[in-house]
C-alpha cells in the first residue's frame, strides 16, 4: 500500500476529536497531530433524546476548524474517516445531524455501531501492547472503556474475542440520573453498583470474571489515573496497581469537582467526568481477579486508522461477522433449533447470493442478514411446527442479536416469516412497516432463502450446491447428488414462486 | 541605597529595573566604549526612563488614584516607592547629563561634530538660523494660546485640585492644550502691551516642535558637521509669531502620558478597530511626568500646575530634553571610528539547491546564535516554504516584526499560491500596533489565516512550523523555535538563540500548540513542551524542587539560568528553598531581579549576574542538573507574573546532542565573564566583575562573535553520507 497521509475524526458525546497520522501501509502509522474540542453532544442526547441545534452549530464549527487543520495536510474533508458513537447513535435525529454536517462541511459523517466500536479499541489495544502480548496470551483479559453514554466491554480468553457488550451507563448519563436524583451521591454510588452488579452478573455466562486477569482500561478518566497514581509507564501504556487504583478512587469521592481541578490540574470538563467514570471502573474491578490496570494510551481513533492502515486484525467487517453469526447461533441454541439444518441452508443460501451479485446487486450487509435469517428461519419450531414462520418472526424481533440494529432485526424477521407458506401482504404490518428499499431487500432475499431451504427439504443435508448457472430463463441449480432428487424439486415447486416474481427465473435443480 | 526593606527578602521591581537603567548608563560613561555608540547608550537610558514612567509609574500612581496603598511583596506602598523612583530616577538622570554635556558633547566637538547650543550661536550661525526658522520651520508650527489663569486655574487651592484630577485627564485636556504623549513643546510666557506700550498682563503660549522634520538642524557653514537642535530653534526665535507681545519666560517640556490603557478584550469582535482607538486614546490619558528644561521656575510651576502634576513628577533637565533623538547623531553616517567596528552576521549554513534547508535540518537538530549568526536561515525557512511546492501548510506566530518584512513578504507569497499560511499576529505589542496593523491586513488579503492574540492573552511564543509533503510520500514537519521576535532589524542587536528541530515529538507538540492558539482544539496536555499561562510555571518551579529534592552533599544540584527579568514570587521562593536545600543556583538576569543572592541561610548558594554590552542580551536558557540526567531548555518566557500569567510563551527541550553541547556551553559562558558582567549582592547593588589577578580579560559576546567564525567548518563536517535519520521519539 503507498504512503499517505489519513485523518480520522471522531464525534463522541463529550466532545470532537481528530488524529492526523502518517500511514505507510502494513499497518505501520505514526500520528502527526492530534486535537480536539468540547461539544457537549450527550448531554443533548441522553436528556432529551436530541441533537440540539445549538450543539449541531457547535460540531458545524469545530469540523470547520479541523478541516482547516486537516487542509494543512492536503487531507479533503471528503476523505476523512468521520465516526460517530454512542451520543449520535441514539439520537433521533441523526439522519438530520449527518445530513448537515455534510452539506456544511463536507465531512460524511458515519455512526457506528457499539459491536464496531469494540473492535476499533480492541485493535487499538492490541497495537498498544505491542510485543507485550503476554497480557493477552496469559489469560482471559476484559478491555473496560466507560464513555459519556455507554460502556464498552469485551472479554477475551487468551486474545480472542469472546463477547462485547455496550452497557447504556455512561459518565453523563449517570450525571443526568444523579441531578434527577437531586445530587445525592449516596444514590449515584448504588445506582452504579447495582447496575454494574447487574451487567456483571450477565458476563458472568460468557467468561467467568475472576479469572479474569488482565484488565485493560481506556479513556481520558484511566489516563488521570495512571498519571496520578501510576506505577509504571510505558511508551503506549501505562500500569496502575490495583490496591492504589481503589485507593484513588476512593479518595475521589470524597471530593467536589472544584477540588479535584484544582488539587490535580485538570479541566472541568474532564473533572466532572472523572468520579462516575472510575468508580464504574473500580466496581468492574473488584469482580476480577486482575492485579493491575493497564492503560493503553490508545483510543478508538488509534484503531480507526489501524483498520485504515490494513494492519493485522484489521478486517473489521469479517471480525464483526464472526460476532454477529457467534450471536445467532447462541439463539438458535437457546431454542434447540437444528443446526445442522441451519447451517447447510445458510451456507447455500450464501453460495447464491454471492453467485447472483450482478442480479441482485445487493451488498455485505444484506449477506449478513440473509445469513442470520438462514441460520434462524426455523427457530419458531420451539414452539410449534404448525405456522413456525410467524413463531420464528417473533423470537427474532423479540431477541438481542449482538451487532444488528433494530431495523436490520425487521429485515430479518420478515426473512423468517417469507421463508415458507405466503408472500407479503399489504396486511403484514411487519413488513408494511418497512421502507420501500427494505422491501426489496426482503423481497430478493427472502427468495433466495425460500429455493436454499428446499434444498435440505429432508433435514439430511444429503446434497451439496456445486454450480449455479444463469440461462435465458431459468437458473440451473447443479448438485452434487445422484440420487433422486423428487423430493427437493416438490418443494422446490411449492418454493421458488418467489424466485420467479422477483427475478424471473424458474428455477431447475439437477 | 537599599532597594529592598529590612523584612523582605526581595529586591523591589520597579527599583530593580531603575539598577538596570543604570548598567545601561554605565555603558554609555565607561571611556572604553567609542563615542557615538556612548551617546547611543544615553539615548537608551532615555527612551527607557519614558516608557517605564508611561507603563509602570502610571500604573503605580493609578494605584494610588485608586486609593490602593498596600504594599507590594517586596513590602512597600505605592508612596514610598514613587518618592524612591523620583530619587533615584534624578541621580540617573543626573550623571546622565553630566556626561553628555561635559563628556560626550565636548569630545565630538573635539571629533568633529559640533551640537550647538543656543548660547553658542555666533552671530553669523544665529542669522542663519534665523532665517531657516522663518523659511522653514514656522510655516509648520502652530501657536496655541492657554486659557488665563483665572479662567481656569488648578493651583487655585489643594481642594480644587484634587477634585480636578478626581474628573479624569479629559476634563483638564480641555483646558490646557493637547500636548500628546512625548512631543516635545516650547512654551512662552508673554506679555502684551496696550496701544502706548504699557504692559498689559501676562499670558501663556505653547508650540508644538514639530516631529517630522527631524530633530537636527544641519548647518551650511564652519568646519567640520555642525547642528543645532530644532527645539532650541522654536525656543529661541518662537517670540515670532507673537507679534505684540514681549517674552518675559521660555522653556522646552514634554509630558509623558499613561500608556498602559488596555484594549477593551472583550469587544473582540474588531480588535482592529479596538486597538485603533487605544492609539488615539493613547495621546490624551493620564500625565505621569513633565521633563522640563531648566530655563524658567515660574514656567515649570505653571505647566505642572496645569498637569495636577507635583514637584515630585517634574524633572528639570541640565541639557537637551529628550535625550532619545540624540540617536540620530548617533547614527550619523561618516563618523565609523566613533562606533563599533562593524561586525556581519556570520553565515553559518551552507544552503545550496543540493542541500537545503530541509536537509540541513534532518541531519540534525541545529541551534543558531544570533546576531552573531546570520537571521538569514530563518529567512531562508520561510522562504523555501513558501516557493517549495511539496510545502502544504506554514503556521507561525508574529510579534513586533518589520514592516517590510521578508517573512511577511514570503508568508504572502505562499497564502497566494494557496498553501495554508496561518499567522498568529501579535497586536498589542506595546508600542508597536500601529506598525502591526497595517502587514496583518496585508496578509489577510493575501488570503492567509490571520489570527490576532488567542484566548486574549498575548503571544508572545516563537515558533514556525512547515509541513511538507516529503518524496516518499509521507508528511514531515520542520520547526523553528526561538527566544527572540521574528524580526531581521532586531536580530542584528539581540542575543537569541533558535532551534531548528524536524524531531517528529517536538513537531507534533509544536502543532497541537498552534490548534490550541488558534482556537482549533481545547487544551491538551503537551509532554516535552510547556505553555504559559498553563503549566509553564508549575513546570519551572517543579524542576527547580526536583533539584532540590535530588542534591546532597555529596552530589549537589546545580542549576543556571539566563533571562531578561526575574520577578516571580514562587519561582524566587522555589530558588530560596532548593539553596538551603545545597543547590547551587548561577543566574544571568540581564534587567529587573528581585531575588536577593547571597544572604545567609536564604540564599547564599545562588550568585546573580548581568551583561550589558554591544547587544541586548535576550535569551532565555535553563539548566538543570537533575542527578546527571541533565535537561536543558530554551524559552520566550522570562520569570515574570506577567509571561508566565497572562502571555502565551513556551519552554522547550534542547535534545540533539550537539544542539545541548552548544547551548549548555552558552549558557555557562555568562558565568566567566569579566568584562561587561555585574554581580548583584545582597544589598541591591551591582558590582562590575574584574577579572582576578593573572586571569584574562574575558567578555561573552566577544567570545561569541569570535566563536561564531569556526561554526561554518564544523558544520561541513556533517556530510551528506552522515546524514542522521529524524529520530522517532525524543530521548
Amino acid at each position: 500500500m503507498e504512503a499517505r497521509t489519513e485523518a480520522v475524526i471522531e464525534i463522541g458525546s463529550t466532545g470532537i476529536r481528530v488524529l492526523v497520522a502518517n500511514v505507510s501501509g502494513d499497518g505501520a502509522y505514526s500520528i502527526l497531530e492530534r486535537a480536539g474540542k468540547p461539544v457537549a453532544l450527550g448531554r443533548d442526547v441522553f436528556t432529551t433524546g436530541l441533537v440540539s441545534r445549538e450543539s449541531t452549530r457547535e460540531c458545524i464549527a469545530v469540523l470547520r476548524g479541523f478541516s482547516e487543520l486537516l487542509r494543512a495536510y492536503g487531507v479533503e474533508p471528503g476523505k476523512a474517516r468521520v465516526v460517530a458513537t454512542s451520543a449520535l447513535r441514539e439520537a433521533e435525529n441523526r439522519d438530520a445531524f449527518v445530513d448537515r454536517v455534510a452539506m456544511r462541511t463536507g465531512f460524511r459523517v458515519d455512526v457506528i455501531e457499539a459491536i464496531e466500536e469494540s473492535h476499533y479499541m480492541y485493535l487499538a489495544v492490541k497495537r498498544s501492547l505491542g510485543d507485550d502480548a503476554r497480557f493477552f496470551a496469559r489469560s482471559n483479559s476484559i478491555i473496560i472503556e466507560v464513555g459519556g453514554g455507554s460502556t464498552e466491554l469485551m472479554l477475551l480468553r487468551r486474545g480472542k474475542i469472546v463477547a462485547a457488550h455496550s452497557l447504556r451507563l455512561g459518565t453523563i448519563r449517570v450525571d443526568e440520573q444523579s441531578k434527577a436524583a437531586m445530587g445525592s451521591s449516596g444514590y449515584l454510588l448504588r445506582f452504579l453498583a447495582d447496575n454494574v452488579r447487574t451487567a456483571c452478573d450477565g458476563l458472568e455466562d460468557d467468561l467467568p470474571l475472576a479469572g479474569v486477569r488482565s484488565f485493560f482500561v481506556i479513556g481520558n478518566d484511566a489516563r488521570f489515573a495512571a498519571r496520578v497514581a501510576g506505577s509504571e509507564t510505558r511508551l503506549d501504556y501505562s500500569i496502575v496497581p490495583r490496591e492504589a487504583f481503589l485507593s484513588l478512587v476512593d479518595r475521589l469521592k470524597g471530593l467536589s469537582v472544584d477540588s479535584i481541578v484544582s488539587e490535580f490540574r485538570v479541566p472541568y470538563s474532564d473533572a466532572e467526568a472523572l468520579i462516575p467514570g472510575l468508580v464504574i471502573t473500580a466496581l468492574f474491578l473488584e469482580r476480577t481477579g486482575a492485579e493491575e490496570l493497564v492503560v493503553p494510551l490508545v483510543s478508538l481513533r488509534d484503531g480507526l486508522l489501524i483498520a485504515m492502515s490494513g494492519g493485522s486484525g484489521s478486517d473489521i467487517e469479517a471480525e464483526l461477522h464472526k460476532q454477529v453469526i457467534a450471536s445467532v447461533i447462541g439463539l438458535g441454541r437457546r431454542y434447540h433449533f437444528d443446526e445442522d439444518h441451519a447451517s447447510h441452508v445458510a451456507e447455500h443460501a450464501l453460495f447464491m447470493f454471492d453467485r447472483l451479485k450482478e442480479s441482485h446487486g445487493m451488498g455485505r450487509r444484506e449477506r449478513l442478514l440473509l445469513e442470520a435469517a438462514a441460520y434462524l428461519h426455523d427457530v419458531g419450531n420451539f414452539i410449534r411446527t404448525s405456522g413456525h414462520q410467524r413463531h420464528s418472526e417473533y423470537i427474532v424481533l423479540n431477541s438481542e442479536i449482538f451487532g444488528l440494529q433494530r431495523d436490520e432485526l425487521t429485515i430479518v424477521g420478515n426473512l423468517v416469516r417469507y421463508h415458507r407458506k405466503a408472500g407479503p401482504s399489504p396486511s403484514h404490518a411487519n413488513y408494511m412497516s418497512l421502507p420501500r428499499e427494505d422491501r426489496a431487500v426482503v423481497l430478493k432475499l427472502a427468495a433466495i432463502l425460500r429455493v436454499a431451504d428446499s434444498l435440505d427439504r429432508g433435514h439430511t443435508q444429503r446434497l451439496r450446491l456445486v454450480d449455479l448457472e444463469m440461462k435465458e430463463d431459468h437458473l440451473l441449480l447443479q448438485t452434487d447428488c445422484q440420487g433422486d432428487l423428487s423430493l427437493e424439486r416438490l418443494s422446490l415447486a411449492d418454493k421458488c414462486d418467489m424466485f420467479e416474481d422477483v427475478f424471473g427465473l424458474k428455477v431447475v435443480v439437477i | 541605597m537599599s532597594h529592598r526593606t529590612e523584612k523582605s527578602f526581595y529586591f523591589h521591581r520597579e527599583l530593580s529595573w531603575l539598577e538596570f537603567n543604570a548598567r545601561v548608563l554605565e555603558e554609555g560613561l565607561d571611556h572604553g566604549n567609542p563615542l557615538l555608540e556612548r551617546l547611543r547608550f544615553l539615548a537608551i537610558v532615555s527612551s527607557n526612563f519614558d516608557e517605564f514612567f508611561m507603563v509602570r509609574v502610571a500604573a503605580l500612581k493609578a494605584r494610588r488614584r485608586a486609593g490602593d496603598s498596600a504594599p507590594d511583596y517586596s513590602g512597600m506602598s505605592p508612596d514610598e516607592l514613587l518618592a524612591a523612583i523620583a530619587r533615584r530616577v534624578r541621580e540617573i538622570g543626573g550623571k546622565q547629563y553630566y556626561c553628555l554635556t561635559n563628556e560626550i558633547i565636548p569630545a565630538l566637538a573635539g571629533e568633529g561634530l559640533v551640537i550647538l547650543r543656543p548660547a553658542d550661536y555666533d552671530p553669523e550661525t544665529r542669522r542663519w538660523l534665523e532665517d531657516y526658522f522663518t523659511g522653514q520651520v514656522a510655516p509648520a508650527l502652530t501657536p496655541l494660546a492657554v486659557p488665563a489663569a483665572e479662567e481656569a486655574d488648578p493651583a487655585a487651592g489643594g481642594g480644587a485640585g484634587a477634585a480636578r484630577e478626581a474628573d479624569g485627564g479629559a476634563a483638564r485636556a480641555a483646558e490646557f492644550p493637547t500636548t500628546g504623549n512625548l512631543r516635545i513643546h516650547a512654551a512662552f510666557l508673554l506679555r502684551a502691551r496696550d496701544a502706548e506700550g504699557n504692559p498689559e498682563g501676562e499670558r501663556l503660549a505653547i508650540i508644538q516642535v514639530p516631529s517630522n522634520l527631524g530633530r537636527f538642524v544641519r548647518l551650511p557653514t564652519g568646519s567640520g558637521s555642525r547642528f543645532a537642535l530644532l527645539d532650541d530653534l522654536v525656543m529661541d526665535f518662537g517670540h515670532r509669531l507673537f507679534p505684540g507681545y514681549s517674552v518675559k519666560e521660555r522653556t522646552l517640556f514634554k509630558v509623558t502620558r499613561d500608556a498602559d490603557i488596555g484594549v477593551d478584550e472583550d469587544r473582540d469582535d474588531d480588535f482592529v478597530a479596538a486597538m485603533e482607538e487605544v492609539l488615539v486614546n493613547r495621546q490624551n490619558s493620564w500625565p505621569i511626568r513633565l521633563s522640563i528644561s531648566a530655563d524658567s521656575e515660574e514656567l515649570a510651576a505653571k505647566i505642572s500646575a496645569a498637569f495636577g502634576l507635583s514637584e515630585d513628577d517634574v524633572y528639570e533637565l541640565a541639557g537637551p530634553i529628550d535625550l532619545k533623538g540624540f540617536m540620530e547623531i548617533a547614527e550619523l553616517k561618516g563618523f565609523e571610528r566613533l562606533r563599533y567596528r562593524p561586525r556581519a552576521p556570520r553565515q553559518t549554513l551552507d544552503l545550496t539547491e543540493g542541500n537545503t534547508i530541509w536537509d540541513e535540518i534532518r541531519k540534525r537538530d541545529l541551534v543558531l546564535h544570533m546576531p552573531y549568526e546570520s537571521f538569514q536561515p530563518i529567512v531562508d525557512f520561510v522562504e523555501t516554504a513558501a516557493s517549495d511546492p511539496s510545502v502544504l501548510a506554514i503556521k507561525m506566530t508574529l510579534y513586533r516584526t518589520s514592516g517590510d518584512s521578508p517573512i511577511v513578504k514570503a508568508l504572502s507569497r505562499a497564502a497566494r499560491a494557496g498553501k495554508q499560511v496561518t499567522v498568529v499576529v501579535e497586536l498589542k505589542a506595546r508600542f508597536d500596533e500601529e506598525r502591526n496593523i497595517a502587514w496583518a491586513s496585508r496578509l489577510e488579503q493575501a488570503g492567509a489565516i490571520v489570527v490576532f492574540g488567542a484566548a486574549r492573552l498575548k503571544v508572545h511564543a516563537k515558533a514556525i512550523l512547515a509541513v511538507r509533503r516529503e518524496e516518499d510520500g509521507l508528511v514531515r514537519r520542520y520547526v523553528h523555535l526561538s527566544t527572540g521576535n521574528y524580526n531581521d532589524k532586531t536580530a542584528r542587536l539581540y542575543g537569541d538563540l533558535s532551534l531548528f528541530t524536524a524531531n517528529p515529538t517536538i513537531c507534533a507538540e509544536i502543532g497541537a500548540f498552534f490548534n490550541m492558539i488558534t482556537g482549533l482544539s481545547a487544551l491538551t496536555e503537551l509532554r516535552h513542551l510547556s505553555m504559559a499561562p498553563f503549566d509553564l510555571k508549575h513546570r519551572v518551579v517543579s524542576m527547580i524542587e526536583r533539584e532540590a529534592e535530588r542534591s546532597s552533599p555529596e552530589s549537589p544540584g546545580l542549576i543556571a539560568a539566563k533571562m531578561n527579568s526575574l520577578c516571580d514570587k514562587d519561582i524566587i521562593d522555589a530558588l530560596y528553598r532548593a539553596s538551603a536545600a545545597g543547590v547551587k543556583v548561577l543566574l544571568n538576569v540581564r534587567g529587573i531581579c528581585q531575588l536577593v543572592p547571597g544572604l545567609k541561610g536564604l540564599s547564599e548558594n545562588i550568585s546573580v549576574v548581568s551583561v550589558i554590552g554591544r547587544y541586548l542580551e535576550h535569551a532565555r536558557i535553563c539548566y538543570f542538573r537533575n542527578g546527571g540526567a541533565e535537561e536543558l531548555y530554551l524559552s520566550s518566557a522570562d520569570w515574570m507574573p506577567r509571561n508566565l500569567e497572562k502571555r502565551i510563551e513556551l519552554l522547550f527541550p534542547v535534545y540533539g546532542e550537539e544542539a545541548r553541547d552548544r547551548v549548555y556551553d552558552t549558557l555557562m559562558s555568562y558565568f566567566l565573564d569579566n568584562a561587561k558582567a555585574r554581580a548583584l549582592g545582597p544589598s541591591g547593588h551591582w558590582r562590575r566583575v574584574k577579572p582576578a589577578e593573572g586571569e584574562a580579560r574575558f567578555s561573552v559576546q566577544d567570545y561569541f562573535y569570535e566563536d561564531s567564525a569556526r561554526r561554518l567548518e564544523r558544520a561541513a563536517a556533517a556530510s551528506a553520507d552522515k546524514v542522521l535519520q529524524v529520530r522517532r521519539d525524543a530521548p
